[in-house]
């Protein structure tokens, strides 16, 4: 299993450095001069001049192509001078942000979505498994930041039962168990949104392997046996259709960084989707980069999680 | 007696030839949409940037979607931006399409190291933040559907690529296609026979969800501000419409619910196409 | 729609019903209010200002926090009358080259160390002199020399008279800098320190979360007494325009600027809400929308196809659809309410497209067989996109087809001033309190190039040069009046550029907000909140 595991991570170093390298052919591509945005727009030609030569962006492409990537793979991912930090602080700094919104509206999806899939897959094409199935497809049909803003304007500007904006009152800093509530006070529509938005693929994926395994030789036999229905489903079944469900979770990483950024747009939730979009703005290599690099980790990561889960949930599957 | 009961609890392999309730459905919603989308033209003629009418006037007989704050016609601009959808979404899917199934096609009939390599290549592809790659793309190179539709249709092929190298391993290991080759047919154009019927309509389901994606991702794209701003799509009409969100409803609701039904038909589509696979017997 | 400046807040009417019902009950007047100690401000502002250092930046989004940390040497009103803040008075030689500034006594930095006339001197001569645009450009070449005689005094010598030095110097365009924290750093741009600001302002510094807020305290050692009066002040960044409205609605913040246009009328009629429409807001002020057109190229060289655009454009219409009535219709460089400078006695162009299809033909334009005469470039801030289809609309009509290209600040620099790569643009030009600061650049030939908000039309006429040099030159006002009038009306003759609209500032607070002063980069200098 170990080996495994170690195999796996070597393998996805080469896939972070073609990751950096896209990244910096990117920023490097683009119109739009970075030392306008590090030395301001009214610097003279000379401070200009000196500037360049300070961030070595007087270089010749190829080289600072090799400085740059030799840098990353020390680990450093460059500062930023934009914020006076370090880019991987920065980016490291705002992700417990964005991890708020994420985190439990991917538990409450997955909840919801498994509730959801196994009641359609109890009686498939019946007028229940039709409805769930529009429902859950409605959610991930909507724009998540349309429906970010019917909810801002629904539940937090007409029936003022939320706050409408950021991450906790700035005029009453609360702290300890206060703050918390505040902050989840706040947490409540961002949340809903994403949640809405990341149920649809896996109540659907649920259903559909619920349906298959349920057709299952394994499956007739118990039945045949005499078993209960609520056992075989719950026994032997969910833990089988568990598999793609968690497939289709590990896969929905890069999206759901994506709805986090849109909502957070929509509710000036202070994680890495402002950071990201002001780093593009400023033409902040240092940052671009590091939030690319980041999700790519994550994704690599969460696809390597599901791979374990795997192995957890089906004693079939051994991995050597 | 179990067999009854799974039966009619509809457990029971389906018969291939019932096609799925998504699949006639959405079938007919997306066929809806595109017939929309190419006639839009004649049922509201005109330029849709015009000024058709006086500014902020809500859904009526002469105008059944409003206007906006410039005085065009929104009915005339979401048939517009129909249009747009469907050629952003027809040619990240055709692309995605052709790369995947020739990446991964190439990928299993090769095997060894070019089928790792090629591989490799893919989960490039698909380990890339797609929405944040195409929002640094269109904010750095320029707001326009071009740079959009190339990097939604570079980054869109890796499922596909996958799914197609499946089909192509799975083929490989058939006993008529082991037989054929035995008996000296020429290699790749006994496989595809046989590989594509069945490679076709998952790889044609993960194209067309390739569409419902792009429209998503214009608009979103546009919401944040980086739409194209010459051409009317559903996510510029979207963008247009949040300034005006609460004086003038129908501005955001049109437009987003044509988002919602274009999208919902295209993934009920999809998911009847991959139902069509043969039913799953261990 | 009206259009006097207003420093005083439009939502008194409204308020003036409860005073009168208060009054007949017999409660305590309530007309001269005393201003209540205490209590926190939160302002929304739509950007992350990035660093704290408004010395060396023009961007708005640095002035609309930094400012209310530092001081100028005077400060303006919303009419930009000049006003004693870190100089409590001054005399101008009679020559007008040379202006003295006694400083005021016992003032001191944030942190505890005295100000006095070497902190002006150093900030002057190795910060604003070199980083800040517009006081570069107004300044430089110009300034002889700074003498600080002593401690409280310091005198800057012209080569040549210089008549508007006076309404450069508040805390927008001449923040003053200590020298104590910045002489020993070796790159004022980058420095650490700008983001842990050191100021005489009204309020200190406490804290900075990025893309969040900005939280700032009373200084209780501010050298005006009484002031300020709120105990904190908190920037809060919300991006989206219509989140921040909400916010300000709901009361989760007090104050905001930058109204969405079409807003404007449904806020005013808020009782909860107070709308101000000031002359100038953080980043300048007397603000005219500007179209630029690429001299550069042949078919813009041609007067005709400048004229035919004139006639063409519907400027009442854009000042209908994308202001919503707030501001007006531009007739030149100048801002109306530059009393002294503006002049309406230049030549008019009338909405007439028939006359514009005329001139069109005439230099040798025809409609092809689809009616399109030709294709021309249209370049703007993502935020002016509104401009460019109202344009669109109107050039439709006479056969032109603009197209719009949305840039970023950055790559919108680089193409326009850089590589001058377009036809025509949108740029929010800024008067600010007189023409020499924010109206010169543009049409001088010296500022052909890459000088970012300078002169994109690349129009050079030596007349308008000299015009603009003796104007700034002078000291007697009618004798400048003159002169801007002479130099409008032979701009508006040529239109090298096309003046749309002059533009409003907008901000709204919450109605028991009092004393803001909204046209100023640091609004809540005097404000309080009444309970």
């Amino acid at each position: 299993m170990l080996a495994f595991v170690a195999r796996r991570l070597s393998q996805a170093v080469p896939l972070l450095l073609a990751v950096a390298g896209l990244t910096f052919l990117l920023i490097e591509l683009a119109p739009g001069d970075p030392i306008v945005a590090l030395a301001g727009e009214d610097g003279d030609a000379a401070y200009v001049a000196m500037m360049r030569e300070r961030f070595g962006l007087d270089r010749p492409l190829g080289e600072r192509f090799v400085v740059y990537m030799g840098r990353v793979l020390r680990g450093d991912l460059g500062f930023s001078y934009r914020l006076q930090q370090s880019a991987v602080t920065a980016v490291l700094g705002r992700l417990p942000a964005t991890l708020l919104l994420i985190g439990p509206a991917l538990l409450l999806s997955t909840a919801f979505g498994l509730v959801l899939g196994v009641l359609a897959a109890r009686r498939p094409h019946s007028l229940t498994d039709t409805a769930v199935s529009t429902v859950s497809l409605l959610g991930h049909a909507v724009p998540v930041f349309w429906l970010a803003q019917l909810l801002l304007l629904v539940f937090a500007y007409r029936l003022e039962a939320f706050p409408v904006q950021g991450m906790r009152n700035v005029r009453l800093d609360a702290q300890g168990l206060a703050g918390a509530l505040d902050v989840a006070r706040h947490m409540v529509l961002p949340v809903t949104a994403l949640t809405v938005q990341f149920l649809a693929p896996i109540a659907r994926v649920a259903r559909a392997s619920l349906i298959d395994v349920l057709g299952q030789d394994y499956v007739r036999t118990a039945v045949a046996k005499g078993l209960q229905r609520r056992a075989v489903i719950g026994k032997h079944a969910l833990r089988n259709a568990l598999l793609p469900v968690v497939t289709v979770i590990g896969a929905q990483v890069g999206f759901m960084f994506s709805g986090a950024v849109l909502t957070e747009t929509v509710f000036a939730w202070p994680g890495l989707g402002r950071l990201l979009l002001s780093a593009m703005l400023a033409r902040d290599l240092a940052i671009v980069s590091s939030m690319f690099l980041l999700l790519t980790v994550a994704v690599v990561v969460s696809t390597l999680l599901v791979d374990l889960l795997y192995a957890a949930l089906d004693p079939r599957i051994r991995y050597g | 007696m179990a067999e009854r009961w799974l039966a009619v609890r509809g457990w029971a392999p389906r018969r291939r030839s019932a096609p799925s309730p998504s699949l006639l459905v959405g079938g007919a919603l997306t066929c809806g949409f595109v017939l929309l989308a190419l006639l839009g033209e004649s049922l509201a003629p005109g330029d849709p940037f015009a000024a058709a009418a006086t500014p902020f006037a809500p859904p009526s007989a002469a105008h059944p979607f409003g206007t906006d704050d410039l005085g065009r016609d929104l009915l005339r601009a979401v048939l517009q931006g129909a249009r747009v959808s469907l050629i952003v979404g027809l040619t990240v899917a055709a692309t995605s399409l052709t790369l995947g199934l020739l990446v991964g096609g190439v990928a299993g009939y090769l095997g060894g190291a070019a089928d790792d390599l090629l591989m490799r290549f893919t989960e490039l592809v698909l380990v890339l933040p797609r929405f944040f790659l195409a929002l640094v793309v269109v904010a750095l190179f320029g707001a326009n559907l071009a740079n959009l539709i190339v990097v939604l249709a570079l980054t869109s092929w890796g499922i596909v690529a996958r799914v197609a190298r499946a089909g192509v391993l799975a083929a490989k290991e058939q006993e008529y296609v082991l037989a054929a080759r035995a008996l000296g047919s020429a290699g790749p154009s006994v496989l595809w026979r046989h590989v594509l019927p069945n490679v076709l309509a998952p790889v044609a389901a993960y194209a067309a969800l390739q569409v419902g994606n792009a429209i998503l991702v214009e608009a979103s794209l546009s919401f944040l501000g980086f739409g194209d701003p010459n051409l009317v799509s559903w996510g510029y009409l979207l963008n247009n419409a949040q300034a005006f969100v609460r004086r003038a409803w129908w501005l955001s609701v049109f437009p987003g619910v044509a988002i919602v039904l274009a999208v919902v038909a295209i993934n009920l589509l999809a998911d009847g196409m991959r139902g069509r696979r043969p039913a799953n017997g261990g | 729609m009206n259009h006097a400046p207003a420093s005083r807040p439009r939502g008194l009417r409204r308020a003036l019903l409860p005073l009168l019902a208060v009054a007949l009950l017999g409660a305590p007047a309530l007309a001269n209010e005393t201003p209540q100690r205490g209590g926190t401000l939160v302002i929304g502002i739509g950007q992350n200002p990035g660093h704290l250092n408004p010395a060396i930046s023009t961007g708005s989004e640095v002035h609309a926090v930094a400012d209310s940390l530092f001081s100028g040497l005077i400060r303006l009103d919303d009419q930009a009358n000049p006003y004693p803040e870190l100089a409590r008075s001054w005399e101008v030689s009679a020559d007008a080259r040379t202006y003295t500034f006694h400083l005021r006594p016992g003032v001191r930095w944030h942190d505890g160390e005295p100000f006095t006339s070497a902190d002006v001197a150093f900030t002057f001569e190795q910060v604003l002199l070199r980083y800040h645009a517009r006081t570069r450009t107004g300044l430089e070449g110009r300034l002889e020399r700074i003498d600080t005689p002593d401690e409280l005094t310091v005198a800057f010598t012209f080569r040549e008279p210089y008549a508007p030095f006076l309404q450069q110097l508040n805390v927008t365009e001449a923040p003053i800098l200590p020298r104590h924290v910045y002489a020993t750093v070796p790159d004022v741009q980058t420095a650490p320190e700008n983001l842990t600001p050191v100021g005489t302002g009204p309020y200190r510094f406490v804290a900075y979360v990025v893309d969040d807020r900005v939280v700032l305290a009373r200084n209780d050692d501010y050298f005006k007494p009484d002031l300020p009066y709120l105990d904190r002040l908190i920037f809060r960044v919300i991006p989206d325009a219509n989140t921040r409205l909400l916010a300000l609605e709901r009361g989760e913040v007090d104050f905001i600027g930058g109204l969405p246009a079409g807003e404007l009328a449904r806020i005013d009629a808020l009782p909860e809400v107070t709308l101000y429409t000031p002359n100038s807001g953080s980043g300048g002020g007397f603000c005219v929308m500007t179209m630029s057109f690429n001299l550069e190229r042949e078919r813009l060289a041609d007067h005709r196809v400048r004229q035919a655009f004139a006639h063409a454009i519907d400027r009442q219409q854009v000042l209908e659809q994308v202001l919503f009535g707030h501001g007006r219709v531009a007739t030149g460089p100048i801002h109306s309410q530059l009393a002294f400078a503006y002049s309406d006695d230049v030549r008019a162009y009338p909405h007439d497209p028939a006359l514009a299809e005329a001139l069109l033909d005439a230099a040798g334009l025809p409609r092809g067989a689809d009616g399109t005469r030709f294709s021309t470039t249209f370049l703007h801030f993502p935020a002016f996109a509104k401009y460019g289809e109202v344009l669109r609309q109107n050039l439709a009509r006479v056969g032109v087809r603009l197209e719009l290209v949305a840039l970023d600040r950055a790559a919108f620099i680089t193409r326009v001033f850089e590589q001058r790569d377009f036809d025509t643009n949108v740029i929010s030009y800024c008067n600010n309190a007189d023409p020499a600061i924010g109206v010169a650049r543009v049409y001088v030939s010296t500022n052909i190039g890459n000088i970012p908000f300078s002169n994109a039309a690349a129009y050079v006429n030596p007349e308008v040069d000299r015009l603009f040099a003796e104007a700034a030159s002078q000291a007697d006002v009618e004798a400048r009046g003159r002169l801007y009038a002479e130099v409008q009306r032979l701009l508006v003759d040529e239109l090298p550029y096309l003046w749309l609209v002059e533009t409003q500032f907008s901000a709204a607070g919450r109605a028991e907000v009092r004393g803001l002063s909204p046209w100023s980069g640091s609004p809540a200098e005097a404000a309080w909140i009444a309970r």
